[in-house]
């Protein structure tokens, strides 16, 4: 069987973490007819598709690790600051140049490259978690943890999707398809995390 | 009212007018900003599968597997005439049970593989990571040479993968190699002065 071509849609990203240590990644690609998330720990891979034919949903849930990481970032850049000018020397800031080269270097580097994760943080944007769901499970794509360039992809697959499945479905038709007393979810759901007790949740 | 789509983070049934939106819309519950694209196959039943149809006239085609059924199609794999219970679609190709076992542990329906091993991974990480500590590698460069020549042509990832990371282990073995095989040349020859 000839080789499937993927196309990269995510770069790897953190699937789980052992304390700050990365232990497993994820990715996704862009098969002919499906979705791949792979998922490596460095020396292995394991493969999931996703076909096109079989997707029934995808889920954004936009989180707030944007703004908490902003807020991290600047309390950082804003505590090396308040450092930076409680240890200045006496003539400060003519006489760093001559006297405290290694206090100027050390805080002028630091100050760097906390400002650099701050402002990266914030022109990724907003974050966001993202449910694919088939008919057996609800599988969350870890590699789509921004707003930005997860409707980016969902621009681009959304087409791919409605074409393997015959159309797109407005809202209008999804309502009508609601109120349809034979029509009756695929198969219950298993939202990822959630308890066993097959109790069904009512809307609050 | 059917109930399709619950929200990710309060597992509350999401109502219409959340669904294939433009924009994020609140969670009616816990009013997290919500996006849910919604697709043709989630009102689509899933066929129950069925039993095989039993053989009524003489001289029917019959299942490999269940002489008393009528076969229905034969194996993409084997060619076995199989019958409605025994045929598996995947990717409209028709599998009998065995074939698509045999596909999935030899690899040899390619869908179906779910699982591969990084080796130049392995025979970089061989290369590089005893160099901390210096005397390992002793043992480790010839193992991460072995894995690299070993496992050259074995597949490596489903997805695009280049074999730099092979070529740098052998480079970095050989030149690990090297260096031990000068130093035991150095110290032989001393001794033997």
């Amino acid at each position: 069987m000839a080789q499937i071509e993927y196309q990269r849609l995510t770069r790897p990203r953190a699937r789980t973490r052992f304390a700050a240590v990365r232990t497993s990644n994820g990715s996704l690609w862009l098969g002919t007819d499906h979705l791949l998330s792979v998922d490596s720990n460095g020396y292995t891979e394991s493969y999931k598709r996703f076909y096109f034919h079989d997707i029934q949903a995808i889920t954004i849930q936009k989180t707030g690790n944007w703004q908490i990481w902003n807020f991290i970032w600047g309390m950082a850049v804003f505590i090396a600051l308040a450092l930076a000018v409680a240890t200045k020397p006496p003539g400060w800031p003519s006489s760093w140049d001559s006297n405290d080269e290694a206090g100027l270097f050390f805080f002028t580097g630091l100050i760097a490259l906390l400002v650099m994760f701050l402002l990266t943080n914030f022109f990724l944007g907003a974050t966001c978690k993202c449910y694919l769901r088939t008919a057996v499970q609800i599988e969350e794509l870890p590699s789509l943890r921004r707003l930005r360039k997860t409707r980016k992809i969902m621009a681009k697959i959304r087409p791919l999707i409605a074409a393997a499945q015959g159309g797109e479905l407005s809202p209008q038709t999804i309502a009508e398809l609601m109120r349809q007393p034979e029509a009756e979810p695929a198969v219950s759901e298993a939202v990822p995390g959630a308890d066993e007790s097959g109790i069904t949740p009512t809307l609050q | 009212m059917n109930l399709l789509v619950q929200c990710p983070k309060c597992r509350a049934w999401l109502v219409e007018g959340i669904f294939n939106q433009p924009e994020l819309q609140p969670c009616p519950a816990c009013a997290v900003p919500l996006q849910v694209e919604i697709f043709p196959a989630l009102f689509r039943k899933i066929s129950r599968g069925q039993s095989g149809e039993t053989i009524l006239i003489e001289g029917e085609s019959s299942c490999f597997y269940h002489p008393q059924k009528k076969a229905v199609r034969p194996c993409d794999g084997c060619g076995r005439f199989l019958c409605a219970l025994c045929d598996c679609e995947l990717n409209n190709q028709h599998f009998c049970p065995a074939c698509l076992e045999a596909g999935k542990t030899k690899g040899k329906i390619k869908s179906l593989e779910n699982q591969r091993t990084l080796y130049d991974n392995i025979a970089l990480s061989l290369a590089v990571a005893p160099l901390i500590i210096f005397y390992f590698t002793l043992i480790t460069a010839p193992m991460a040479l072995f894995i690299a020549i070993r496992h050259w042509k074995s597949p490596s990832s489903i997805v695009r993968r280049t074999k730099v990371r092979f070529v740098i282990a052998i480079f970095l073995a050989l030149l690990q190699i090297t260096g031990w095989g000068i130093l035991f040349v150095v110290l032989a020859t001393r001794a033997h002065h």
